[in-house]
């Protein structure tokens, strides 16, 4: 089994200028007049259409369709173990890099299909960056580990690398706290800082998405906060999809809101929608508390 | 136990007495444990010790005679009492420096297609061919660097390297003279598949120690696979990597057999790699039953505690060089 068994649907002819309107099993948002979430244009920047995954034999995921809007904040919650990580592993082909792992179906970024097999991975992994759980500052200094992304893709003079770096730690809201340590090894920064340099890293690539899987499970509440703050500020540029545990986080983060249970995609909507009327009844045990 | 109940004490305390019994027999068993390991570790210093004394013992009557001029005089004459280690001491180094130059590219690039870009199907097979490798006895190596390697070296690669480097200045030295076969290069050849096997079996496993996320990290930037070896890997693990390295290298300066057979035993120091040449452990291994008289046993004793500062010093450098990175780092 090798990623050759990936299944590539109609390739990347399978746009069809969809656009918001999916044709997923699954209800997509009514606009409603004055959602601040729904104001501006809607772009489906990644469309999710019916994948399955597979760990070997096991089926991991079950015919998910989902989108991901442009500039816009999609958080997946569920409990553990239903599909939520597996999910974001697909959507930059990380999965890849494990032989007996594979997905079928389709993911269109602006329209391609990024599980073709001639898709070039890492021009994919560039476009669309990833922070995982345990924050994973590489072996090298605080500049260094944001410079290495950077210098992958550009030759760039050291005075315009220099102010790449900083701008990319700015985003993250840590060049204050580390302008003066720039060589200090980024492992020596404290977890919450770790985990912003990673964010960081991945800001300083350009990509288009942003992938956050658990962010903010090995934080404290101050540095929850700022990545929390961080997240909002970083959606006016890119389209961010992040994976929580806690029903709060993606309720004050997110816009569109994904509940997933055993592999299967049960609801997705507006945010607001899903924490206030959600139509599955699983759903509404869920985000009260009932189970999971 | 009844006896020392009084009417009004507790349950608790009842059990008390048994409970301190329970308590020193594990403080003893606690206190016999250190003890055991601190004799353990004591006795690696005692019989560190030991060598020592005895290796500078054995070597007083060569040194008091030759003085420091034994380290740097080439001659050694057992019939007219003259002995130098200079032709030894150039035979290890040099033979070593070969070993290193081709087992540590080679061990790292196995050890990182295993661990990297190795089908699992293959992954075991590879593995456990380079564990054998590491199993089989030098002897082995020895007969057949002797009367394989040794003639086909003769034939093929060395003929090939006095031709390209004929008409090279500096090169040209270095691999001059009439390919014999056994010589200083083919000592080297075989001592790089001697230590291949333990630098990378050592590099594989700290290759693997590195925390998978780390790595998913770096692939989710875009880097290819040379990148994330490059930039993440190898810095992560560059500490056990080192290790593995100064393993290597003590086995290949200290290495006897395989060398002994090969290297041509010559005491003569020869601007040729090709040249025969002999190696202190060489030195040692072939004269000492022949070896009469007691300054003749004493030089090659002499020649056993270079080597043994030779490996100590390598070790300390080796020490030095990853306080420098540690520090470095941060």
């Amino acid at each position: 089994m090798t990623s050759m068994d990936v299944s590539v649907g109609n390739g990347g002819t399978g746009a069809n200028g969809n656009g918001v309107h999916g044709n997923g099993p699954h209800s997509v948002p009514t606009p409603i007049a004055g959602n601040r979430v729904l104001e501006g244009d809607l772009d489906e920047k990644v469309a999710v259409r019916g994948v399955n995954f597979y760990y070997g034999d096991n089926k991991a995921l079950k015919d998910i369709t989902v989108p991901l809007y442009d500039r816009r904040v999609t958080a997946f919650i569920g409990p553990s173990g239903c599909g939520k990580s597996t999910l974001l592993r697909i959507l930059n082909r990380i999965y890849d890099l494990y032989p007996n792992q594979r997905a079928e179906g389709e993911v269109l970024l602006d329209g391609d299909n990024i599980l073709s097999p001639s898709q070039d991975i890492n021009l994919l992994r560039a476009r669309i960056g990833m922070v995982f759980q345990k924050p994973t500052p590489f072996p090298m200094s605080i500049y260094e580990n944001i410079a290495f992304g950077i210098r992958l893709y550009e030759r760039l003079s050291k005075s315009d690398l220099d102010g790449r770096v900083e701008t990319a730690l700015r985003r993250a809201a840590l060049w204050n706290e580390v302008k003066d340590k720039m060589h200090a090894n980024g492992l020596s920064l404290s977890g919450g800082q770790q985990q912003r340099l990673c964010i960081a890293r991945t800001v300083a690539v350009r990509p288009d998405v942003i992938l956050l899987d658990e962010p903010c499970s090995a934080l404290d509440p101050i540095s929850t906060a700022k990545i929390e703050e961080l997240i909002d500020e970083l959606k006016t540029e890119y389209t961010i999809a992040i994976v929580t545990h806690n029903m709060q986080q993606a309720a004050r983060v997110s816009d569109f809101t994904a509940f997933m249970y055993l592999g299967e995609m049960v609801e997705f909507d507006t945010t607001s929608k899903m924490f206030t009327s959600p139509v599955d009844k699983r759903t509404q045990d869920y985000i009260t508390g009932r189970f999971g | 136990m009844a006896d020392i109940a009084l009417p009004d004490t507790p349950a608790l305390v009842q059990e008390r007495p048994d409970r301190t019994r329970v308590l020193s027999r594990l403080r003893l068993t606690n206190a016999s444990f250190r003890t055991l390991t601190l004799a353990a570790a004591i006795l690696v210093l005692v019989i560190l010790g030991g060598v020592i004394v005895a290796l500078i013992e054995g070597s007083l009557p060569a040194l008091r005679q030759f003085g420091f001029s034994f380290v740097v005089t080439e001659s050694w004459n057992p019939v007219t009492e003259k002995f130098g280690a200079l032709a030894p001491i150039y035979g290890t180094l040099v033979t070593s420096a070969i070993a290193m130059l081709i087992a540590v590219p080679f061990g790292l690039l196995i050890a990182v297609f295993l661990t990297e870009l190795c089908p699992m199907w293959l992954r075991r097979p590879v593995g456990i061919a380079i564990e054998l490798l590491a199993g089989i006895p030098s002897i082995i190596y020895g007969i057949w660097g002797l009367f394989v390697f040794a003639p086909f070296l003769q034939h093929t690669l060395q003929p090939f390297l006095i031709d390209l480097f004929g008409p090279i200045p500096v090169l040209s030295t270095l691999f001059a003279g009439p390919p014999y076969g056994i010589g200083i290069l083919t000592a080297g050849l075989i001592l790089a598949i001697m230590v291949l096997p333990f630098i990378t079996s050592i590099s594989r496993d700290v290759f693997e120690a590195v925390p998978p996320v780390l790595k998913e990290a770096a692939y989710g930037l875009g880097c290819t696979t040379w990148e994330v070896v490059r930039h993440v890997v190898i810095p992560f693990a560059r500490v056990g990597v080192t290790g593995g390295v100064m393993l290597g290298l003590g086995r290949a300066l200290g290495e006897t057999m395989a060398v002994t057979f090969v290297i041509g035993n010559a005491h003569r120091i020869s601007g040729s790699l090709l040249a025969p040449g002999t190696t202190i452990s060489a030195s040692i291994a072939n004269e000492f039953t022949e070896a009469l008289g007691d300054l003749y046993t004493s030089s090659l004793v002499a020649l056993g505690l270079i080597l043994f500062v030779i490996t100590f010093i390598v070790l300390a450098i080796a020490r030095y060089m990853l306080m420098r990175i540690e520090r470095r780092i941060g």
